[in-house]
């Protein structure tokens, strides 16, 4: 285990993640590209955390959540947190859009979204899942466990393979 | 018109945008929390550089504009504001100004480099690629 995090998290915390995250790699010695996409994946999908926790009242079980682990090669991202039940079908059309896509696929899908999509009050644009599928270059690995009558709990796992310097 | 200059900070980039010499430049790392509050004076800024300046040019000679780009990572939000900005400079450009936009890259990020080809070809127009040798 590289990094764990878990309960609610804030803007200033993501950015201490992130830093623990460059140092602990920059220690391993791995490549800038590899860096740099463990920090792409890692900002997308802290941020997707950040901006979808859904609160849930009187429940400490199903708090935010990310982890960070080394194995077999690969760097493996895990993200969760707590989302409206109504909000799945949405998130999970776009997750399965992009796992069918190859390389120019999601090239093409980004543009398309870029150029067309406006920027939400969140300031998401609807492009984090596909920039961590374009930059990770593997399939995104995703369930909901559901908590509640309104609430599941989605957890996002992808992995980014690893290249020493 | 008065320049436009912003102080990085450890989540937006530094942002100098300077009339007098028509050299815009936006450098550093953009993460901001609030992407729309950090980029939406931006582009009003151009806006009004474009009525201001711009428009007001009955010279023979049109403007040429340098826009150098040296970024070290943005997220996916930032990208969209980005690719809005420089649309503004295509449209600078359709009106006959020249505009040359220069993407500085660390040579040993693929990534980013790789993120300037992409948005190059989304706004269909070439960019210069420079790189930086680290630690210069």
């Amino acid at each position: 285990m590289l990094i764990s995090h878990y309960g609610p998290l804030s803007y200033e915390e993501i950015g201490f993640l992130l830093n623990k995250m460059t140092a602990m790699l920059e220690r391993l010695g791995y490549s800038i590209t590899t860096k740099k996409k463990v920090y792409a994946a890692m900002v997308e999908s802290l941020e997707n955390v950040y901006k979808h926790q859904d609160t849930i009242e009187e429940n400490t079980n199903y708090l935010p959540k990310f982890t960070l682990t080394l194995e077999d090669n690969f760097i493996h991202l895990s993200a969760s947190n707590s989302v409206l039940i109504n909000k799945i079908a949405q998130l999970q059309d776009r997750l399965d859009k992009v796992n069918a896509l190859d390389k120019q696929g999601l090239k093409d899908f980004y543009r398309d979204i870029i150029l067309s999509g406006n920027v939400s009050q969140k300031g998401g644009a609807g492009l984090g899942i596909v920039n961590i599928a374009k930059v990770t270059e593997n399939k995104l690995d995703y369930t909901f466990e559901k908590i509640n009558d309104k609430y599941s709990y989605f957890s996002l796992h992808v992995k980014v393979a690893v290249n020493p310097q | 018109m008065e320049p436009l200059y912003i102080e990085p900070s450890e989540f937006t980039p530094r942002i100098f945008f300077d009339p007098a010499s028509s050299v815009f430049e936006i450098s550093g790392f953009s993460r901001p929390e609030n992407v729309v509050g950090f980029y939406k004076p931006l582009i009003k800024w151009l806006e009004d550089f474009e009525d201001q300046v711009l428009s007001k040019n009955t010279e023979f000679t049109k403007s040429n504009l340098v826009v150098n780009l040296k970024l070290t990572y943005f997220n996916s939000a930032s990208s969209k504001f980005l690719l809005d900005i420089l649309m503004i400079f295509m449209k600078f450009h359709s009106k006959g100004n020249n505009v040359e936009i220069n993407w500085f890259y660390d040579e040993d990020d693929d990534e980013i480099f790789e993120s300037g080809e992409e948005i190059s070809e989304m706004i269909s127009f070439p960019f210069n690629f420079i790189p930086i040798t680290p630690g210069n």
